[in-house]
């Protein structure tokens, strides 16, 4: 299966491709010791991916840009943006995910000296007030 | 991957390289239970690498100078130094993290009678009201 991501929001759009992501994992969370529907309802989309490195003069992966999302500040508006995930195979949109609102929980980058490329783990959330707004498609041909 | 670690202060310098850095880790942490984007971020780099013996009457390595820096009190301006790391790989800089006002967390050494090499593990993390001044940057030729 591959990936792609699309995340839009203040002045910039960062897109990861087929090449760079490695996992997806979509999560819908309510209290586990509630007795009937819980209407804490969180919705976690933790993304998994290489840092790849350019070579012969290609541009560099669009991570920096990653990581500099996840050091906005709360104050300022684009701590919340758009993010579209497609989860492709055989030529189908298996599942297309879209967070009107996502902000970033967690963000890590790894390094090691034994290896080509670093890797990154983003874990983001829909603001929770806003969780009428994510969107959840699949099953159509890719365009 | 190879990595270049940069610590500076007022008195002294610590420069760490390629044969001694093993795995660099980056990673911006909010609070995992909060509802929107949080205030309550977190920015830390946890560096591991290997303790080299000096042979041939070379100079030690700098990680004694890490050990010291990670026992400087509270009370001491040079508690907090600026910590350069650059990712390179492929003669480009994957990526160059920059936090101007770093303190330790955790340092720890650890030897053993079977190994050559010590290993050491630094974490340490920017002042938390100092966040904005982090630098992240990447994509660019190593010089």
């Amino acid at each position: 299966m591959g990936f792609r991501i699309k995340i839009e929001g203040g002045t910039e759009s960062i897109e990861l491709g087929l090449q760079s992501l490695t996992q997806v994992k979509f999560e819908t969370d309510t209290p586990n010791d509630s007795n009937a529907r819980s209407t804490d309802v969180g919705m976690a989309l933790a993304i998994s991916g290489k840092i790849l490195t350019a070579v012969d003069g290609d541009e560099a992966d669009a991570t920096l840009k990653l990581a500099n999302w996840s050091l906005v500040p709360a104050e300022k508006a684009d701590c919340y943006r758009k993010v579209t995930v497609e989860v492709i195979a055989a030529e189908q949109v298996v599942r297309e995910i879209y967070l009107s609102n996502a902000f970033v929980v967690d963000y890590k980058e790894s390094y090691g000296d034994t290896e080509g490329v670093g890797t990154f783990k983003l874990l983001i959330r829909q603001k929770k007030d806003k969780n009428n707004l994510v969107e959840y498609k699949g099953g159509f041909g890719l365009q | 991957m190879g990595f270049i670690v940069k610590v500076e202060c007022a008195s002294e310098t610590i420069d760490l390289s390629l044969e001694s850095i093993q795995t660099l880790e980056f990673s911006t942490d909010t609070p995992k239970d909060s509802n929107a984007r949080s205030t309550d971020l977190g920015s830390t780099v946890k560096i591991t690498g290997k303790i080299l013996t000096a042979v041939d009457g070379d100079p030690a390595d700098s990680t004694v100078k890490l050990s010291l820096w990670s026992m400087v009190p509270v009370e001491k301006a040079d508690c907090y130094r600026k910590l350069t790391v650059d990712v390179i790989s492929a003669g480009q800089v994957v990526r160059q993290i920059n936090l101007p006002n770093a303190f330790v967390v955790d340092y720890q050494e650890t030897y053993g009678d079977t190994e050559g090499v010590g290993t050491f593990s630094l974490i340490v993390k920017q002042k938390k009201d100092k966040l904005a001044n982090i630098v992240l940057n990447g994509g660019y030729p190593a010089a």
